[in-house]
């Protein structure tokens, strides 16, 4: 019992060049030999992003969820993965900015995991109908996943006066 | 009889958790209340956040296995077959076909257990504690298989790259049969009264509707999904391992309602046995694994496997050390939240418990 989805990979990427208006480079199609095919790829205008979530919930597609990566502290790659039809449709993007429009209005389905995006790794989406905390208390700063903190720091941290150290100059320094 | 009346109307707020007596894991719920019926929810989430993600960037891949595998008790076996999918996808491994089919029975044994605990948990919230202590006795006997087999109750490491950990000799083959016919006749007894007894049905039919619109909208998953008669079995629309040389059916119920979720689960579990005694007449022979140690390459995977719970999915990224770049998962539960706000307004504050169990909650899964 083999899949057909090949001519669907194929309806998908033409209808995606008619709506971002230019050509996809670097298309990879993985095919695991059973009719199984993810798509993985990229797009450089932040413009588009909205476009391609379009497109999908025009097929009747969902946002299966999102993966900020740090590459450096203001670089992040971000990759969307929906689902359409049984199909993975993989869609990665760059942001220099920690901004990224937000596609909860178009795609219901990514409203958690763009807010938890905000939370952990500071990347705000934009225009994002319910941009309250998820994961972290307001109290706590944002984008905790940039940073590696070891063990045995934050062992020593809650043992000793260390911990308190930081959070009064950093008090200080906001103030 | 006025003044009370007037009483039952005023709207309060009623907070539920972070720790809560009807709460098994800490989450933390508001409800807006009008009387008794439930005008709105807020959810907050962030207890048992363990940094999961971060942590599997510091191990290679193999001890990966081991730490997915802690993510969740109930889908213990989906987390680390998903990511081991994910990385034999990067790395270019085809497992042999014997491996493929033990690996579809460990799956299923686990799904069956895994919603036999849920509805048990159901029973109980709607106060039929026999049927909920006749429903873990029956439950009882998938968990002396999974001892005998792999020999642990909950975690079963039975995946490994390249294959799997155990092998089912003529004995063991034996036994599992035996095993399987032993509980089909208390599961007919336990399963009849969930489908059957008045008492269960008031409580859970009509409670917690989501339409199937909301569902679609939401992007809800497995069993819950297909209560709302959507298809979104991750077996069926992007089959894996030996899920496309078997035969079996969506179970998909139309109702949208707590009654709904709890049928398809039921079975489901009926589905899950059938589906391991296929596997075991049509069992091929030869190795479970292959042989050599796996060689990750540079590049970039993704897996999606139908966990208890609906479509787990893992997304990897290999820079050609023997260390992960980037791990990412999303477990089914973290959609169904969402859901919970469409599901829970319009109900009595008695129901949420059991609208809240009708999502299969997991929430060190969430957030990992």
């Amino acid at each position: 019992m083999k899949r057909q989805t090949h001519q669907l990979v194929l309806a998908i990427l033409a209808d995606l060049e008619v709506y971002l208006k230019t050509e996809l480079d670097n298309v990879v199609i993985y095919d695991d030999g059973r009719g199984n095919e993810d798509v993985f790829f990229r797009i450089t205008e932040k413009e588009h992003l909205p476009l391609v979530a379009s497109l999908v919930k025009k097929y009747n597609g969902r946002l299966v969820t999102l993966t900020p990566n740090v590459i450096d502290d203001e670089t992040h790659e971000l990759v969307y993965h929906f689902d359409i039809e049984g199909l993975l449709i993989n869609c990665t993007i760059t942001v220099t900015d920690k901004k990224i429009p937000s596609i909860t209005p178009i795609l219901k389905s990514a409203d958690w995991t763009e807010r938890e995006m905000k939370d952990l790794f500071g990347v705000v989406p934009e225009g994002h109908p319910n941009p309250k905390r998820l994961i972290l208390d307001e109290s706590l700063a944002e984008g905790v996943f940039q940073e590696y903190i070891g063990l045995s720091d934050a062992m020593a941290g809650a043992a000793t006066n260390k911990l308190w150290e930081h959070i009064n100059e950093a008090k200080r320094k906001r103030d | 009889m006025k003044p009370k009346e007037k009483e039952i109307k005023k709207s309060y707020r009623a907070p539920i958790g972070p720790i809560h007596i009807a709460l098994e894991e800490p989450v933390y719920f508001k409800l807006d209340l009008q009387g008794e019926t439930v005008k709105g929810v807020d959810i907050l989430s962030g207890f048992v956040h363990r940094g999961m993600e971060a942590l599997v960037l510091r191990r290679n891949y193999l001890q990966n296995m081991i730490i997915t595998e802690r993510t969740c008790s109930l889908c213990s076996n989906n987390h680390p077959f998903t990511y081991i999918l994910a990385v034999e996808k990067i790395a270019d491994i085809t497992p042999p076909p014997r491996a493929q089919y033990l690996r579809v029975i460990a799956d299923e044994i686990k799904r069956a257990a895994s919603h036999l605990i849920n509805i048990s948990l159901q029973a109980h919230l709607i106060g039929f504690h026999s049927l909920m202590t006749q429903t873990m006795e029956t439950r009882e006997i998938l968990q002396d298989i999974k001892e005998t087999i792999w020999g642990n109750r909950m975690d079963l490491s039975a995946n490994t790259i390249g294959g799997v950990k155990y092998d089912l000799d003529q004995e063991r083959q034996k036994y599992l049969i035996k095993k399987l016919t032993q509980i089909r006749k208390p599961l007919k007894r336990v399963l009849n009264i969930f489908k059957t007894n008045s008492m269960v049905r008031l409580r859970t039919e009509g409670v917690g509707v989501i339409p199937k619109e909301d569902g679609l909208r939401l992007g809800i998953v497995g069993p819950c999904a297909r209560g709302s008669g959507i298809n979104n079995d991750i077996r069926d629309i992007n089959p894996y391992a030996a899920y496309p040389d078997l035969d079996f059916e969506v179970v998909l119920e139309h109702g949208c309602d707590v009654r709904s979720r709890t049928l398809v689960r039921v079975r489901e579990v009926y589905q899950a046995i059938n589906l391991v005694e296929q596997c075991l007449k049509k069992l091929p022979d030869g190795p479970v694994r292959t042989p050599n140690l796996p060689r990750i390459n540079e590049g970039e995977g993704v897996a999606r496997t139908e966990a208890p719970r609906g479509e787990l999915f893992y997304y990897v990224k290999s820079n050609g050390s023997d260390k992960p770049e980037r791990i990412k998962w999303r477990v089914p539960t973290y959609m169904h939240w969402e859901a919970l706000t469409v599901a829970m307004p319009g109900n009595k504050l008695a129901d949420t418990a059991v609208i809240f169990n009708s999502i299969d909650p997991c929430i060190s899964c969430t957030e990992r």
